[in-house]
Protein backbone atom coordinates (compact mmCIF):
# COMPACT_ATOMS: atom_id res chain seq x y z
CA UNK A 1 0.00 0.00 0.00
CA UNK A 2 2.90 2.37 0.69
CA UNK A 3 3.78 2.50 -3.01
CA UNK A 4 0.36 3.49 -4.31
CA UNK A 5 0.41 7.23 -3.52
CA UNK A 6 3.71 7.70 -5.38
CA UNK A 7 2.36 5.96 -8.48
CA UNK A 8 -0.80 8.04 -8.40
CA UNK A 9 1.12 11.32 -8.33
CA UNK A 10 3.15 10.15 -11.30
CA UNK A 11 0.02 9.12 -13.24
CA UNK A 12 -1.62 12.48 -12.55
CA UNK A 13 1.09 14.30 -14.49
CA UNK A 14 0.78 11.86 -17.37
CA UNK A 15 -2.96 12.55 -17.59
CA UNK A 16 -2.36 16.31 -17.46
CA UNK A 17 0.31 16.05 -20.15
CA UNK A 18 -2.07 14.02 -22.32
CA UNK A 19 -4.80 16.66 -21.93
CA UNK A 20 -2.38 19.47 -22.82
CA UNK A 21 -1.09 17.49 -25.81
CA UNK A 22 -4.67 16.92 -26.95
CA UNK A 23 -5.49 20.61 -26.60
CA UNK A 24 -2.34 21.51 -28.54
CA UNK A 25 -3.15 19.08 -31.35
CA UNK A 26 -6.83 19.77 -31.78
CA UNK A 27 -7.47 23.44 -30.98
CA UNK A 28 -6.57 26.19 -33.37
CA UNK A 29 -7.63 29.30 -31.48
CA UNK A 30 -5.35 32.37 -31.30
CA UNK A 31 -2.75 30.74 -33.49
CA UNK A 32 -1.72 28.33 -30.72
CA UNK A 33 -1.99 24.65 -31.49
CA UNK A 34 -2.14 22.72 -34.73
CA UNK A 35 -5.90 22.74 -35.17
CA UNK A 36 -6.18 19.20 -36.53
CA UNK A 37 -9.76 18.34 -37.42
CA UNK A 38 -11.07 15.31 -35.56
CA UNK A 39 -12.21 12.53 -37.86
CA UNK A 40 -15.58 10.82 -37.73
CA UNK A 41 -14.77 7.18 -38.48
CA UNK A 42 -16.98 5.30 -40.89
CA UNK A 43 -19.63 3.20 -39.28
CA UNK A 44 -19.92 -0.30 -40.70
CA UNK A 45 -22.62 -2.54 -39.32
CA UNK A 46 -21.11 -5.93 -40.28
CA UNK A 47 -17.56 -6.81 -39.29
CA UNK A 48 -15.09 -5.45 -41.82
CA UNK A 49 -13.03 -7.86 -43.89
CA UNK A 50 -9.29 -7.56 -43.34
CA UNK A 51 -8.54 -9.56 -46.48
CA UNK A 52 -10.50 -10.68 -49.49
CA UNK A 53 -9.41 -14.33 -49.37
CA UNK A 54 -11.64 -16.57 -47.21
CA UNK A 55 -10.01 -18.41 -44.30
CA UNK A 56 -9.26 -22.12 -44.87
CA UNK A 57 -10.92 -21.86 -48.26
CA UNK A 58 -14.42 -21.87 -46.74
CA UNK A 59 -16.66 -19.65 -48.83
CA UNK A 60 -17.92 -16.62 -46.92
CA UNK A 61 -15.60 -17.13 -43.92
CA UNK A 62 -13.49 -14.00 -44.15
CA UNK A 63 -10.97 -12.83 -41.55
CA UNK A 64 -12.94 -9.91 -40.13
CA UNK A 65 -11.76 -7.57 -37.41
CA UNK A 66 -14.51 -8.82 -35.09
CA UNK A 67 -13.03 -12.32 -35.48
CA UNK A 68 -9.76 -10.92 -34.11
CA UNK A 69 -11.79 -9.35 -31.30
CA UNK A 70 -13.29 -12.78 -30.54
CA UNK A 71 -9.85 -14.42 -30.47
CA UNK A 72 -8.63 -11.68 -28.12
CA UNK A 73 -11.61 -12.17 -25.80
CA UNK A 74 -11.03 -15.95 -25.81
CA UNK A 75 -7.36 -15.46 -24.96
CA UNK A 76 -8.25 -13.13 -22.10
CA UNK A 77 -10.72 -15.65 -20.64
CA UNK A 78 -8.18 -18.48 -20.99
CA UNK A 79 -5.45 -16.40 -19.34
CA UNK A 80 -7.83 -15.62 -16.48
CA UNK A 81 -8.51 -19.33 -16.05
CA UNK A 82 -4.80 -20.15 -16.04
CA UNK A 83 -4.07 -17.30 -13.63
CA UNK A 84 -6.79 -18.36 -11.21
CA UNK A 85 -5.79 -22.02 -11.29
CA UNK A 86 -2.20 -20.98 -10.53
CA UNK A 87 -3.39 -18.75 -7.70
CA UNK A 88 -5.40 -21.62 -6.26
CA UNK A 89 -2.52 -24.07 -6.69
CA UNK A 90 -0.27 -21.65 -4.81
CA UNK A 91 -1.99 -22.81 -1.63
CA UNK A 92 -2.72 -19.38 -0.19
CA UNK A 93 -5.65 -19.03 2.19
CA UNK A 94 -6.75 -15.75 0.65
CA UNK A 95 -6.41 -15.23 -3.10
CA UNK A 96 -4.86 -11.92 -4.08
CA UNK A 97 -4.64 -9.87 -7.24
CA UNK A 98 -6.46 -10.97 -10.38
CA UNK A 99 -7.44 -14.37 -9.01
CA UNK A 100 -8.95 -12.66 -5.96
CA UNK A 101 -11.03 -10.39 -8.18
CA UNK A 102 -12.21 -13.34 -10.29
CA UNK A 103 -13.04 -15.25 -7.11
CA UNK A 104 -15.22 -12.34 -5.98
CA UNK A 105 -17.03 -12.22 -9.33
CA UNK A 106 -17.54 -16.00 -9.47
CA UNK A 107 -18.78 -16.05 -5.90
CA UNK A 108 -21.32 -13.34 -6.69
CA UNK A 109 -22.51 -15.20 -9.80
CA UNK A 110 -22.75 -18.46 -7.84
CA UNK A 111 -24.80 -16.77 -5.14
CA UNK A 112 -27.29 -15.44 -7.69
CA UNK A 113 -27.54 -18.87 -9.37
CA UNK A 114 -28.05 -20.64 -6.06
CA UNK A 115 -30.89 -18.35 -5.04
CA UNK A 116 -32.69 -18.87 -8.37
CA UNK A 117 -31.89 -22.34 -9.65
CA UNK A 118 -32.00 -24.37 -6.43
CA UNK A 119 -30.84 -27.97 -6.90
CA UNK A 120 -29.83 -27.39 -10.52
CA UNK A 121 -27.18 -24.82 -9.53
CA UNK A 122 -24.21 -27.11 -10.32
CA UNK A 123 -25.42 -27.76 -13.87
CA UNK A 124 -26.58 -24.25 -14.70
CA UNK A 125 -23.77 -22.22 -13.14
CA UNK A 126 -21.04 -23.10 -15.73
CA UNK A 127 -23.22 -21.71 -18.55
CA UNK A 128 -23.95 -18.54 -16.63
CA UNK A 129 -20.31 -17.93 -15.70
CA UNK A 130 -18.92 -18.80 -19.14
CA UNK A 131 -21.33 -16.53 -20.99
CA UNK A 132 -20.81 -13.69 -18.52
CA UNK A 133 -17.01 -13.88 -18.59
CA UNK A 134 -16.79 -14.18 -22.38
CA UNK A 135 -19.22 -11.33 -23.02
CA UNK A 136 -17.49 -9.23 -20.37
CA UNK A 137 -14.08 -9.76 -22.00
CA UNK A 138 -15.59 -9.02 -25.41
CA UNK A 139 -17.32 -5.83 -24.22
CA UNK A 140 -14.32 -4.49 -22.36
CA UNK A 141 -11.99 -5.17 -25.29
CA UNK A 142 -13.71 -2.14 -26.82
CA UNK A 143 -12.06 0.03 -24.17
CA UNK A 144 -8.49 -0.76 -25.27
CA UNK A 145 -6.89 2.36 -26.79
CA UNK A 146 -6.09 1.89 -30.46
CA UNK A 147 -8.98 -0.44 -31.16
CA UNK A 148 -11.14 0.83 -34.05
CA UNK A 149 -8.42 3.39 -34.90
CA UNK A 150 -5.33 1.38 -35.92
CA UNK A 151 -5.76 -0.64 -39.06
CA UNK A 152 -5.43 -0.99 -42.80
CA UNK A 153 -6.08 1.92 -45.10
CA UNK A 154 -8.30 1.09 -48.02
CA UNK A 155 -9.90 2.91 -50.90
CA UNK A 156 -13.39 4.10 -50.09
CA UNK A 157 -15.80 5.41 -52.69
CA UNK A 158 -18.09 7.42 -50.47
CA UNK A 159 -17.33 10.22 -48.06
CA UNK A 160 -13.69 9.45 -47.27
CA UNK A 161 -10.61 11.33 -46.14
CA UNK A 162 -7.17 12.20 -47.56
CA UNK A 163 -3.92 10.43 -46.84
CA UNK A 164 -1.02 11.99 -44.97
CA UNK A 165 2.39 10.75 -43.88
CA UNK A 166 3.06 11.47 -40.17
CA UNK A 167 6.50 10.22 -39.19
CA UNK A 168 6.65 6.48 -39.97
CA UNK A 169 2.87 6.13 -40.13
CA UNK A 170 0.36 6.82 -42.84
CA UNK A 171 -2.89 8.23 -41.57
CA UNK A 172 -6.15 9.57 -42.89
CA UNK A 173 -6.48 13.31 -42.61
CA UNK A 174 -9.42 15.67 -42.93
CA UNK A 175 -8.32 18.46 -45.27
CA UNK A 176 -11.72 19.69 -46.35
CA UNK A 177 -12.45 23.36 -45.80
CA UNK A 178 -15.86 24.39 -44.51
CA UNK A 179 -18.35 24.78 -47.33
CA UNK A 180 -16.43 23.00 -50.05
CA UNK A 181 -17.52 19.70 -51.49
CA UNK A 182 -14.11 18.04 -51.66
CA UNK A 183 -13.87 14.56 -50.14
CA UNK A 184 -10.88 12.30 -49.86
CA UNK A 185 -11.01 8.73 -50.98
CA UNK A 186 -9.61 6.69 -48.11
CA UNK A 187 -10.88 5.11 -44.91
CA UNK A 188 -9.45 2.84 -42.22
CA UNK A 189 -10.41 -0.78 -41.56
CA UNK A 190 -9.40 -1.30 -37.92
CA UNK A 191 -7.56 -4.47 -36.92
CA UNK A 192 -9.55 -4.87 -33.73
CA UNK A 193 -13.22 -4.35 -33.04
CA UNK A 194 -15.07 -5.72 -30.01
CA UNK A 195 -16.80 -8.91 -31.07
CA UNK A 196 -20.08 -7.97 -29.40
CA UNK A 197 -20.58 -5.28 -32.07
CA UNK A 198 -21.01 -8.09 -34.61
CA UNK A 199 -24.54 -9.47 -34.93
CA UNK A 200 -23.18 -12.90 -35.91
CA UNK A 201 -21.54 -13.36 -32.52
CA UNK A 202 -24.49 -12.21 -30.43
CA UNK A 203 -26.91 -14.26 -32.51
CA UNK A 204 -24.78 -17.39 -32.20
CA UNK A 205 -24.42 -16.92 -28.45
CA UNK A 206 -28.18 -16.33 -28.09
CA UNK A 207 -28.90 -19.46 -30.15
CA UNK A 208 -26.59 -21.55 -27.96
CA UNK A 209 -28.20 -20.13 -24.81
CA UNK A 210 -31.80 -20.79 -25.90
CA UNK A 211 -31.02 -24.29 -27.22
CA UNK A 212 -29.39 -25.12 -23.89
CA UNK A 213 -32.50 -23.83 -22.11
CA UNK A 214 -34.52 -26.49 -24.00
CA UNK A 215 -31.88 -29.11 -23.17
CA UNK A 216 -32.24 -28.31 -19.49
CA UNK A 217 -36.01 -28.55 -19.81
CA UNK A 218 -35.78 -32.06 -21.32
CA UNK A 219 -33.15 -33.16 -18.80
CA UNK A 220 -35.27 -32.18 -15.83
CA UNK A 221 -38.73 -33.25 -17.07
CA UNK A 222 -38.07 -35.67 -19.88
CA UNK A 223 -40.65 -35.68 -22.69
CA UNK A 224 -43.10 -33.99 -20.35
CA UNK A 225 -41.34 -30.74 -21.14
CA UNK A 226 -43.14 -30.72 -24.49
CA UNK A 227 -46.51 -30.23 -22.75
CA UNK A 228 -45.33 -26.69 -22.06
CA UNK A 229 -45.71 -26.04 -25.79
CA UNK A 230 -48.46 -28.52 -26.79
CA UNK A 231 -50.76 -28.43 -23.82
CA UNK A 232 -53.75 -30.72 -24.51
CA UNK A 233 -54.05 -31.99 -20.92
CA UNK A 234 -56.92 -29.69 -20.00
CA UNK A 235 -58.33 -29.09 -23.47
CA UNK A 236 -61.43 -31.25 -22.90
CA UNK A 237 -61.65 -31.40 -19.11
CA UNK A 238 -62.03 -27.65 -18.63
CA UNK A 239 -64.56 -25.97 -20.93
CA UNK A 240 -62.97 -22.61 -21.88
CA UNK A 241 -59.76 -22.44 -19.91
CA UNK A 242 -58.47 -25.56 -21.63
CA UNK A 243 -58.49 -23.75 -24.95
CA UNK A 244 -56.76 -20.79 -23.33
CA UNK A 245 -54.09 -23.09 -21.88
CA UNK A 246 -53.53 -24.56 -25.34
CA UNK A 247 -53.15 -21.06 -26.81
CA UNK A 248 -50.69 -20.12 -24.06
CA UNK A 249 -48.62 -23.17 -24.98
CA UNK A 250 -48.41 -22.03 -28.60
CA UNK A 251 -47.42 -18.56 -27.41
CA UNK A 252 -44.66 -20.14 -25.29
CA UNK A 253 -43.31 -21.74 -28.46
CA UNK A 254 -43.26 -18.37 -30.22
CA UNK A 255 -41.63 -16.73 -27.22
CA UNK A 256 -38.73 -19.21 -27.35
CA UNK A 257 -37.89 -17.90 -30.82
CA UNK A 258 -38.36 -14.29 -29.82
CA UNK A 259 -35.96 -14.94 -26.92
CA UNK A 260 -33.18 -15.60 -29.43
CA UNK A 261 -33.90 -12.34 -31.23
CA UNK A 262 -34.18 -10.30 -28.06
CA UNK A 263 -30.93 -11.74 -26.62
CA UNK A 264 -29.05 -11.06 -29.84
CA UNK A 265 -30.38 -7.56 -30.44
CA UNK A 266 -30.02 -6.46 -26.82
CA UNK A 267 -26.28 -7.13 -26.62
CA UNK A 268 -25.56 -6.08 -30.19
CA UNK A 269 -27.63 -2.88 -29.96
CA UNK A 270 -26.08 -1.77 -26.70
CA UNK A 271 -22.49 -2.38 -27.69
CA UNK A 272 -22.78 -1.10 -31.26
CA UNK A 273 -24.59 2.04 -30.10
CA UNK A 274 -21.81 2.51 -27.53
CA UNK A 275 -19.17 2.32 -30.25
CA UNK A 276 -21.07 4.82 -32.42
CA UNK A 277 -21.52 7.10 -29.39
CA UNK A 278 -17.75 7.11 -28.81
CA UNK A 279 -17.16 7.92 -32.50
CA UNK A 280 -19.60 10.83 -32.44
CA UNK A 281 -18.40 12.32 -29.15
CA UNK A 282 -14.78 11.97 -30.27
CA UNK A 283 -15.48 13.80 -33.50
CA UNK A 284 -17.45 16.58 -31.77
CA UNK A 285 -15.21 17.23 -28.75
CA UNK A 286 -11.79 15.74 -29.41
CA UNK A 287 -10.29 16.37 -25.98
CA UNK A 288 -11.33 14.87 -22.65
CA UNK A 289 -15.11 14.51 -23.22
CA UNK A 290 -14.67 10.98 -24.53
CA UNK A 291 -13.22 9.86 -21.18
CA UNK A 292 -16.63 10.30 -19.54
CA UNK A 293 -18.23 8.12 -22.18
CA UNK A 294 -15.52 5.52 -21.78
CA UNK A 295 -16.58 5.32 -18.14
CA UNK A 296 -20.21 4.91 -19.25
CA UNK A 297 -19.17 2.18 -21.69
CA UNK A 298 -17.27 0.45 -18.88
CA UNK A 299 -20.48 0.15 -16.86
CA UNK A 300 -22.68 -0.73 -19.82
CA UNK A 301 -20.26 -3.49 -20.81
CA UNK A 302 -20.40 -4.95 -17.30
CA UNK A 303 -24.19 -4.66 -17.00
CA UNK A 304 -24.89 -6.16 -20.42
CA UNK A 305 -22.57 -9.10 -19.72
CA UNK A 306 -24.32 -9.81 -16.42
CA UNK A 307 -27.78 -9.33 -17.97
CA UNK A 308 -27.03 -11.75 -20.82
CA UNK A 309 -25.73 -14.37 -18.42
CA UNK A 310 -28.45 -13.81 -15.83
CA UNK A 311 -31.31 -14.05 -18.33
CA UNK A 312 -29.85 -17.32 -19.64
CA UNK A 313 -29.63 -18.58 -16.06
CA UNK A 314 -33.18 -17.52 -15.20
CA UNK A 315 -34.64 -19.12 -18.35
CA UNK A 316 -32.74 -22.33 -17.62
CA UNK A 317 -34.00 -22.32 -14.04
CA UNK A 318 -37.57 -21.76 -15.26
CA UNK A 319 -37.24 -24.64 -17.73
CA UNK A 320 -36.14 -26.99 -14.94
CA UNK A 321 -39.19 -26.10 -12.86
CA UNK A 322 -42.09 -27.89 -14.48
CA UNK A 323 -45.50 -26.33 -14.95
CA UNK A 324 -47.28 -28.54 -12.41
CA UNK A 325 -44.41 -28.46 -9.92
CA UNK A 326 -44.40 -24.70 -10.02
CA UNK A 327 -48.10 -24.48 -9.19
CA UNK A 328 -47.70 -26.82 -6.26
CA UNK A 329 -45.01 -24.58 -4.82
CA UNK A 330 -47.14 -21.52 -5.26
CA UNK A 331 -50.12 -22.83 -3.30
CA UNK B 1 -37.95 14.65 -50.97
CA UNK B 2 -34.42 13.39 -51.25
CA UNK B 3 -33.85 9.82 -50.18
CA UNK B 4 -31.08 10.87 -47.77
CA UNK B 5 -33.40 13.29 -45.95
CA UNK B 6 -36.13 10.67 -45.71
CA UNK B 7 -33.61 8.23 -44.22
CA UNK B 8 -32.60 10.70 -41.52
CA UNK B 9 -36.24 11.49 -40.65
CA UNK B 10 -37.06 7.81 -40.56
CA UNK B 11 -34.16 7.05 -38.24
CA UNK B 12 -35.30 9.79 -35.91
CA UNK B 13 -38.91 8.59 -35.97
CA UNK B 14 -37.84 5.02 -35.24
CA UNK B 15 -36.46 6.14 -31.91
CA UNK B 16 -39.89 7.31 -30.68
CA UNK B 17 -40.27 3.85 -29.17
CA UNK B 18 -37.63 4.78 -26.60
CA UNK B 19 -40.31 6.83 -24.77
CA UNK B 20 -42.01 3.70 -23.47
CA UNK B 21 -38.77 2.06 -22.42
CA UNK B 22 -37.70 5.20 -20.58
CA UNK B 23 -40.95 5.37 -18.64
CA UNK B 24 -40.80 1.65 -17.96
CA UNK B 25 -37.25 1.74 -16.61
CA UNK B 26 -38.18 4.71 -14.44
CA UNK B 27 -41.14 2.87 -12.94
CA UNK B 28 -39.11 -0.29 -12.34
CA UNK B 29 -36.24 1.55 -10.66
CA UNK B 30 -38.57 3.74 -8.64
CA UNK B 31 -40.41 0.73 -7.31
CA UNK B 32 -37.18 -1.10 -6.55
CA UNK B 33 -35.70 1.86 -4.67
CA UNK B 34 -38.85 2.19 -2.57
CA UNK B 35 -38.81 -1.51 -1.81
CA UNK B 36 -35.12 -1.40 -0.89
CA UNK B 37 -35.59 1.57 1.41
CA UNK B 38 -38.44 -0.22 3.22
CA UNK B 39 -36.63 -3.50 3.51
CA UNK B 40 -32.86 -3.07 3.13
CA UNK B 41 -32.24 -6.75 3.93
CA UNK B 42 -33.84 -7.77 0.63
CA UNK B 43 -31.58 -5.47 -1.42
CA UNK B 44 -29.73 -8.31 -3.22
CA UNK B 45 -32.89 -10.06 -4.42
CA UNK B 46 -34.63 -6.84 -5.37
CA UNK B 47 -31.59 -5.66 -7.29
CA UNK B 48 -31.43 -8.89 -9.29
CA UNK B 49 -35.09 -8.64 -10.23
CA UNK B 50 -34.73 -4.93 -10.95
CA UNK B 51 -31.89 -5.53 -13.39
CA UNK B 52 -33.93 -8.24 -15.11
CA UNK B 53 -36.93 -5.94 -15.39
CA UNK B 54 -34.79 -3.13 -16.72
CA UNK B 55 -33.27 -5.48 -19.28
CA UNK B 56 -36.73 -6.47 -20.57
CA UNK B 57 -37.96 -2.88 -20.69
CA UNK B 58 -34.77 -1.73 -22.32
CA UNK B 59 -34.95 -4.41 -25.01
CA UNK B 60 -37.79 -2.49 -26.69
CA UNK B 61 -35.69 0.65 -26.90
CA UNK B 62 -32.83 -1.41 -28.25
CA UNK B 63 -35.06 -2.76 -31.03
CA UNK B 64 -35.83 0.84 -32.00
CA UNK B 65 -32.13 1.65 -31.87
CA UNK B 66 -31.25 -1.32 -34.08
CA UNK B 67 -33.93 -0.30 -36.58
CA UNK B 68 -32.68 3.27 -36.74
CA UNK B 69 -29.04 2.12 -37.02
CA UNK B 70 -30.07 -0.20 -39.85
CA UNK B 71 -31.83 2.69 -41.61
CA UNK B 72 -28.80 4.95 -41.17
CA UNK B 73 -25.93 2.64 -42.00
CA UNK B 74 -27.23 -0.29 -44.03
CA UNK B 75 -30.00 0.79 -46.39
Amino acid sequence: MSETPKKRVWARWVVLAAIILGLYLFTGFFGIGLGIKPIMPHVYLPGEKLSETPLFGIAGFYPTNTLIGLILADIVVLLLAVGVSRGVAGGKQVLTGISGAVEGLIEMLYGITESTAGKWTKQIFPWFATITLLVLAANWSGLIPGNETIGLIHHYDGHGYDLKQVGPFTTIWDESKPGDEHHGEYAVIPFLRPVSTDLNFTFALAFVAVVMVQVFGFRSQGMGYLTKFWNTKTLFSKPIFGVIDFGVGILELVSEFSKILSFAFRLFGNMFAGAVLLFVIGSLVPVFAQSMFYLLEFFIGLIQAIVFGMLTMVFMAQATQGHGEHHDEAH
Amino acid sequence: MEAEAAKLIGAGLAMIGAIGAGAGIGIVTGGAVQAMSRNPDMTATIQTNMILGIAFAEAVAIYCLVVSLLILFVF
